[in-house]
């Protein structure tokens, strides 16, 4: 079965700013129809490969496709097929919420009047506002609405909640799942860039970690959890001296232990249970927590 | 009917929706006939992916739980099990394996274990009849 050409495909992707290498030999891709996210802390590159993927930058080794089109060639091609909502809104501040939103659909060969119609009651914007005086929050809101309504196959948003109060990012994500989800669900993809993990976490269905511009880790959300583990150990007296090796990290505090485990959990467990603890247990470890296990490793 | 995801529990969201589903509608918190919430506000709610939610309720239909009556939504059915009567006590003895494997790491013997089947039975029970006798009232 040949599997369908990828919403993202990047390949080997470098990028320097001067002397300062911000993506090094990056490799991914993601599905059609999935949430993929781009995990990593500030100035990990996150941005940089965002732009390629846009034509904003030209990689300089390697190459980015966007449902199998190069956008270095074929920019207009590959920019129809994909709304983006920027980590720094910026709008002609002149133009009222109403005239920018036009000027913006008159670029999109599609634009669902009806969405636009409900999202700007459930946010609660008024059309005539210049969007100069509009908060960072309210910005957002109207980037958010222009991405939407032209129903592309690829939703790209890079940093897009960061700075925002926590009821607009809520009713961000929210109208992510629900307004651009609903659409085409088999087709509608993804891609997010974040360092606020548990917000995105119920939405990605994998990722990638990247860490100074390289790949650290790339996994399925379920997957994830599941091979991630933090184990809780107590035992009666101090706790006798066992091989850990297989854990990631291990921390001793007293008669207690706690291990990081990265899929070799079971045998851990069965190790600690040799020893009689008073009480063990095991918790999955959220995205964000794996994501701090991974760089802090 | 409302739902909580755990993201600590290791286990995949999807699941966590079908079994969620499932012990509502052992315990009788939702009765057969009774809509579940539709994908995209139960997706919104738990801000979770749409096709997660989608991916659950298609596993609770073709395991017999609910059934969508195309245009109405997503009802519960009444205990009928699309599954043959061997194929479910295939897949119990399944669960019924894990719960002794766990019995026994955690020190807990063979009476005790059948007392506490028993017993959780009985609150399942007591908690169906309560909704039962709540619905004639």
């Amino acid at each position: 079965m040949s599997s369908p050409t990828p919403a993202i495909q990047i390949d080997n992707l470098s990028y320097s700013y001067g002397s300062a290498e911000a993506v090094h030999d990056l490799t991914l891709t993601v599905p059609p129809g999935r949430c993929y996210g781009l995990f990593g802390r500030n100035g990990a590159g996150k941005t940089t490969t965002m732009k390629c993927l846009l034509n904003l930058l030209h990689p300089q080794r390697g190459q980015v496709r966007v449902f199998g089109i190069d956008p270095a060639k074929q920019e207009v091609a590959a920019k129809r097929l994909l709304s983006y909502v920027p980590d720094q809104v910026a709008f002609y501040p002149w133009m009222s919420v109403r005239e920018t939103l036009d000027y913006l659909a008159s670029f999109r060969p599609h634009w669902n009047r009806k969405t636009e119609l409900e999202l700007f009651e459930h946010f609660g914007l008024d059309p005539a506002q210049r969007t100069g005086s509009l908060s960072k929050g309210q910005r957002t809101q109207v980037a958010l609405i222009a991405a939407i309504c032209p129903e592309t196959d690829l939703l790209v948003l890079d940093e897009p909640t960061s700075g925002l109060d926590p009821i607009v990012r809520r009713e961000f994500i929210e109208t992510v799942i629900g307004a651009y989800q609903e659409g085409n669900p088999g087709n509608r993809t993804i891609f997010v860039s974040t360092h606020l993990i548990t917000e995105f976490e119920g939405l990605i269905d994998e990722f990638t970690i990247v860490d100074q511009g390289r790949s650290v880790l790339t996994l399925d959300s379920d997957q994830a959890r599941e091979r991630y583990q933090k184990i809780h150990a107590r035992f009666a007296q101090a706790p006798p001296e066992l091989d850990l090796k297989a854990a990631l990290r291990v921390r001793r505090d007293g008669r207690e232990l706690e291990l990081i485990a990265n899929g070799a959990g079971p045998e851990l467990l069965e190790r600690l249970r040799q020893h009689n603890p008073e009480e063990l247990s095991t918790q999955a470890l959220t995205l964000e927590e794996i994501f701090v296990a991974t760089l802090k490793s | 009917m409302f739902l909580q995801i755990n993201f600590k529990s290791g286990m995949p969201i999807y699941l966590q929706v079908v079994d969620q589903v499932k012990a509502a509608a052992a315990s009788g918190a939702l009765r057969p006939g009774e809509a579940l919430p539709s994908i995209r506000p139960l997706a919104e709610e738990l801000r979770v992916n749409r096709n997660t939610v989608a991916k659950a309720y298609s596993q609770l239909e073709s395991q017999g739980v609910i059934e969508t009556l195309p245009g109405r939504g997503c009802f519960l059915k009444a205990n009928h099990s699309a599954l043959r009567k061997e194929v479910r006590r295939k897949l119990l003895v399944e669960e019924i394996d894990q719960a002794i494997v766990q019995a026994h790491h955690l020190q807990v013997p063979r009476h005790e274990f059948l007392a506490m089947i028993h017993e959780r039975m009985d609150v399942l029970d007591n908690k169906r009849r309560a909704n039962e006798e709540h619905q004639e009232d």
